[in-house]
């Protein structure tokens, strides 16, 4: 089966560590959301799964075809990943200047699968004129031609980076269809980073939870859902009901209390008298994520 | 089975419910093909492993079964073997909470007694004057 693994990958700056001991397995025809922070190393790490970023620790191997293969400056490897950018268009970059066909052009070049068809075919769904300069182009239609790299490079792992900010909610929804389609027909692994997370939750077979460089968790999406509770209630009930169990994002309130608590296997909510309430992705994230060290 | 998804339950549980309520519904018949993960998850927008949880969790009650090639169809019996579960369940989904929230507003078993009986009666009566 094919697969792409990040072996303990750090990556060094002078000014941070911004990925520290890395190491996690994508599979092939899996849909995962890569959830972090700003900074927290999400883009750092999409890059260096693609080898458009050296590592200073560590390196990514692509098994396919009974081959392991590193994907550093591996043409053959690489040929099997696509990672699509976030387009930061400031107005004297030379992007700013491409054409939306000519930009289309050049990554065409750099994908061996790439899928004309599709491209032209999303370039209509999307209403995008191709002879327009990316300069002139607004949040949302920058968003999409990203999403047209991605969808048509048709490579096995396929990595977006924000791919909706800018889209209008409808044009989100009409992207998670147009995602689901494909992914149904290929079964292409697709690793999407966001921050709109709450719509995406329901894509996401796994998500990947990279906090200040390193890696939190990697779990099934509906699995982790069902491990993390919300009790609140007077606060010696909530205590009891927490007691000896994995405590985040605690909260008082006069006499009432509430908190977050991730249970482990075969754990349990102790026995009390206590509102339980499940946790949407974006509050587990908040409460695993946002806490101080 | 247009119903909304929600937070309130984990996503798969809720598509396994929906197909149950349609088939109480009469909106799916026995012997019906019912949609396949992958039309349920485009058409919730949720990811086809999720959809598939779902609808194996009814493949293994016996409330679904597989044609190869074809799809999933709604078995014989479904509806019926559906209703008795969900008594089994009536006590826990309903009566449970129902004593609890009472006790903690100090209505008497007594009292809730009355009130179901009265109930069916309002019930009668507004449905006469309709």
């Amino acid at each position: 089966m094919e697969q792409l693994i990040c072996e303990n990958i750090s990556k060094n700056y002078k000014s941070k560590d911004a990925l520290q001991d890395v190491s996690l397995t994508l599979e092939k025809g899996k849909i995962y959301g890569l959830i972090g922070r700003n900074g927290a190393g999400k883009t750092t790490l999409l890059s260096i799964l693609s080898a458009q970023n050296p590592p200073s620790g560590g390196r990514v191997v692509l098994e396919t075809e009974g081959e392991s293969l590193p994907v550093w400056e591996n043409e053959k490897a690489l040929s099997h990943i696509c990672f699509s950018r976030e387009l930061n268009v400031g107005k004297n970059t030379s992007l700013s200047a491409i054409k939306i066909k000519d930009y289309l052009r050049t990554a065409s070049v750099y994908l061996p699968y790439w899928d004309q068809r599709m491209a032209d075919e999303l370039i209509r769904k999307f209403h995008l004129d191709v002879k327009q300069k990316i300069g002139r182009l607004s949040k949302g239609m920058v968003s999409m031609v990203t999403i047209i790299v991605a969808l048509a490079s048709k490579a096995d792992f396929t990595f977006l980076d924000e791919p909706v900010s800018g889209l209008d909610v409808v044009a989100r929804e009409q992207f998670y269809r147009i995602l689901l389609d494909e992914f149904t027909e290929t079964g292409r692994t697709f690793v999407i980073s966001t921050h709109i997370m709450e719509e995406a939750a329901d894509l996401f077979e796994e998500v990947v939870m990279i906090k200040n460089g390193k890696l939190l968790l990697k779990e099934n999406t509906q699995e982790l859902l069902e491990t993390c509770v919300h009790i609140s209630g007077k606060a010696e009930e909530v205590d009891r009901a927490a007691e000896g169990l994995e405590k985040h994002q605690e909260e008082r309130l006069g006499r009432s209390k509430s908190l977050m608590v991730r249970l482990k296997k075969g754990q349990k909510i102790g026995k009390a008298d206590v509102t339980v309430q499940p946790m949407s992705l974006e509050k587990v994230f908040v409460a695993l994520c946002g806490e101080e060290e | 089975m247009q119903e909304i998804l929600n937070q309130e339950k984990s996503i798969y549980l809720q598509i396994k419910e929906m197909i149950e309520q349609d088939i109480l519904r009469d909106i799916l018949l026995e012997e019906e093909r019912v949609p396949s993960t992958n039309e349920l998850a485009r058409l919730y927008a949720i990811n086809p492993a999720t959809a598939a949880k779902g609808i194996n969790l009814l493949v293994e009650e016996g409330i679904l079964y597989k044609k190869r090639g074809i799809g999933m169809f709604v078995a014989e019996g479904a509806k019926a073997a559906i209703m008795k579960k969900r008594k089994e369940c009536f006590f826990d989904d309903y009566i449970r909470g129902l004593l609890l929230e009472a006790a903690s507003l100090g209505i008497s078993k007594k009292e809730l007694i009355e009130m179901i009986a009265g109930a069916g009666e309002q019930d009668e009566e507004a449905s006469g004057n309709a």
